[in-house]
């Protein structure tokens, strides 16, 4: 299903900070059992405590349009769109005008989909 | 789980993790099945490849055991065991395939009175967090009285204990414990949750389901009575309690049918006038009231019910004193009715003398009879009030109905042309 990844990894913020990466060869691509266990019983709670959490900055970033990025996931190319979005979102854990909390939980998100996917990222150091 | 050295076979170490330990927080515990000798130091770590970095934790020991913190729960992961004197040995650790829930706490017990069953309710600290909420397997253990213990499994957070299967006026204690479910957390059981004690029913309320079930059968069987009753009313209806409850009221053409018994010889009851060509028939202009009547409507006697018959043919008539004079026909008559002297000649027969010789009370002028008054009290005697002139003509004397009719009931009745009246009216008050 060319849609699978797409079904599952629905964050809307994720699409809002995507900016190019080199493309990185994961090695789960064939494996969509196992990422499918292992995002509904371990991911998908870490990152609906991210979207939670991230309620409070919504506003801000919208205000602020010039911001604003748009990502169109293509098809049979979710697992790199996944990747990413993932990498990008490590820099949150840089930004420190957001709370310590937020951003240790979207390092865990963003480390926890790489994981899953067996991706890694080569423009960003990854911090746990 | 359980990790040994095969190759030196000098330790194994069991591990298990504990999801949500602390906040986001997991936590990892091992300890040596084998305690190594207490001159050397070993120490145990926990190891993750990233990339082509092997990064590794050491784990905080605390007495015997070794301790460790941490969030992801996704990566592979290794044991390691560092000794001074040995070198470092691994082996691959899936903390999600170790998982030891949290002890279940506040266990409740709660009688059900009508159902006679027992609630069993307890909680788990993972209700709230959000990896093995739903994913646990809970097992209650109960037994009575340092018995033995039995146990039931459940998925859910309460389990019901059937009385019927408990004995009664008991003490009972009960203890929960709880597993991952296996989909894809596993792990071990956690600990014992302390126990709780409950005292089972007594016998009583056994009593009262038996008493129950006692009313339940005295409903059926009265319901089933009432179906038998209801259909009993229904078939004996119309032939039984309809006739006792509201009898029919007499009908006179029956009544006055059932009177007058039908003749063996096909002899037609009728009311047409036309019939009664042979009485004569008198008007009559009054009415009075008679005395009782003489069993008119006694079962008549073979010589009554011959009566008719033989009044049917003409040769028959001659037999009719005869048979009169044994007979106690008795005819009521309220208009004073009186046969005339024709119809009484031709009834009585032509031997007058023999007529006149008989006792008055016991010849045909019984039919004269009154209400049991005879009018042949003041020696009505045919030969002497009727006349033999076959003409019919009356007795000299002007016969007036009030006049006659007014000395009947006196029995003054000397008349030799009176005549009986028979009518209706008469068989109406006889009812």
């Amino acid at each position: 299903n060319p849609a699978f990844f797409r079904s599952i990894f629905w964050i809307l913020p994720l699409l809002l900070v995507l900016s190019p990466v080199n493309s990185t060869t994961c090695t789960m691509e064939n494996k969509t059992t196992e990422i499918r266990m292992k995002y509904e019983n371990i991911l998908s709670h870490d990152i609906e405590e991210l979207v939670n959490m991230s309620a409070e900055y919504r506003d801000r970033c919208c205000k602020n349009k010039n911001n604003e990025k748009v990502f169109f996931c293509n098809d049979t190319q979710e697992i790199q769109s996944l990747q990413r979005m993932a990498c990008n979102m490590l820099k949150f854990f840089q930004k420190q005008r957001l709370s310590r909390d937020f951003r240790r939980k979207a390092a865990l998100v963003s480390c926890g989909t790489l994981q899953v996917l067996q991706c890694k990222c080569e423009s960003h150091k990854k911090e746990k | 789980g359980t990790f040994g050295d095969d190759e030196s076979g000098n330790f194994d170490i069991d591990c298990f993790s504990q999801l949500e330990f602390k906040e986001s927080y997991s936590s990892l515990t091992c300890n040596f099945t084998e305690l190594p000798p207490r001159n050397t130091n070993y120490t145990l770590a926990l190891c993750t490849k990233e990339d082509s970095n092997y990064l590794c934790f050491d784990m905080e020991k605390r007495d015997d055991v070794y301790f460790l913190q941490f969030t992801d729960l996704l990566s592979n992961k290794d044991i390691c065991v560092n000794s001074e004197t040995k070198r470092k040995v691994c082996w691959s650790l899936i903390v999600t395939d170790f998982v030891k829930p949290e002890v279940p706490f506040n266990v409740n017990i709660t009688y059900q009175k009508e159902a006679n069953e027992y609630l069993i309710q307890y909680s788990t600290p993972h209700s709230w967090k959000k990896y093995l909420k739903d994913k646990l397997i809970h097992q209650i253990a109960y037994r009575q009285e340092e018995g033995t213990w039995k146990t039931i499994e459940s998925p859910f957070l309460q389990v019901k204990l059937l009385g019927k299967y408990l004995s009664s006026d008991a003490l009972y204690e009960v203890k929960v414990r709880s597993q991952p479910n296996g989909d894809y957390f596993k792990g071990m059981w956690s600990e014992w949750s302390t126990s709780k004690s409950f005292r089972t029913a007594k016998e009583q309320h056994l009593t009262e389901s038996s008493s129950s079930v006692v009313l339940v059968i005295l409903s059926v069987l009265g319901f089933m009575l009432c179906i038998v009753v209801i259909v009993l009313v229904i078939t004996f209806w119309e032939n039984r309690i309809k006739p006792a409850v509201w009898p029919n009221l007499p009908d006179h053409k029956k009544t006055l049918e059932q009177l007058c018994k039908k003749p063996k010889n096909n002899f037609d009851i009728s009311f047409n006038p036309d019939s009664f060509g042979y009485v004569h028939i008198h008007k009559v202009d009054g009415i009075r009231a008679r005395a009782e009547v003489e069993n008119f409507l006694q079962p008549s006697t073979p010589q009554e019910m011959n009566l008719p018959e033989k009044l049917r043919s003409g040769s028959d008539l001659k037999t009719i004193p005869e048979m009169i004079d044994k007979s106690n026909l008795n005819l009521s008559v309220t208009y004073g009715g009186i046969w005339s002297a024709e119809d009484l000649h031709r009834l009585l027969g032509t031997n007058q003398s023999a007529v006149s010789e008989g006792n008055c009370s016991s010849c045909t002028y019984e039919v004269c009879h009154t209400n049991g008054m005879s009018l042949c009290d003041e020696g009505f005697n045919l030969s002497s009030t009727v006349p033999l002139d076959p003409s019919g003509q009356p007795n000299p004397e002007p016969l007036n109905g009030d006049t006659t009719l007014q000395r009947l009931p006196t029995s003054e009745m000397s008349s030799n042309n009176e005549e009986a009246y028979v009518t209706m009216s008469s068989f109406y008050k006889i009812q």
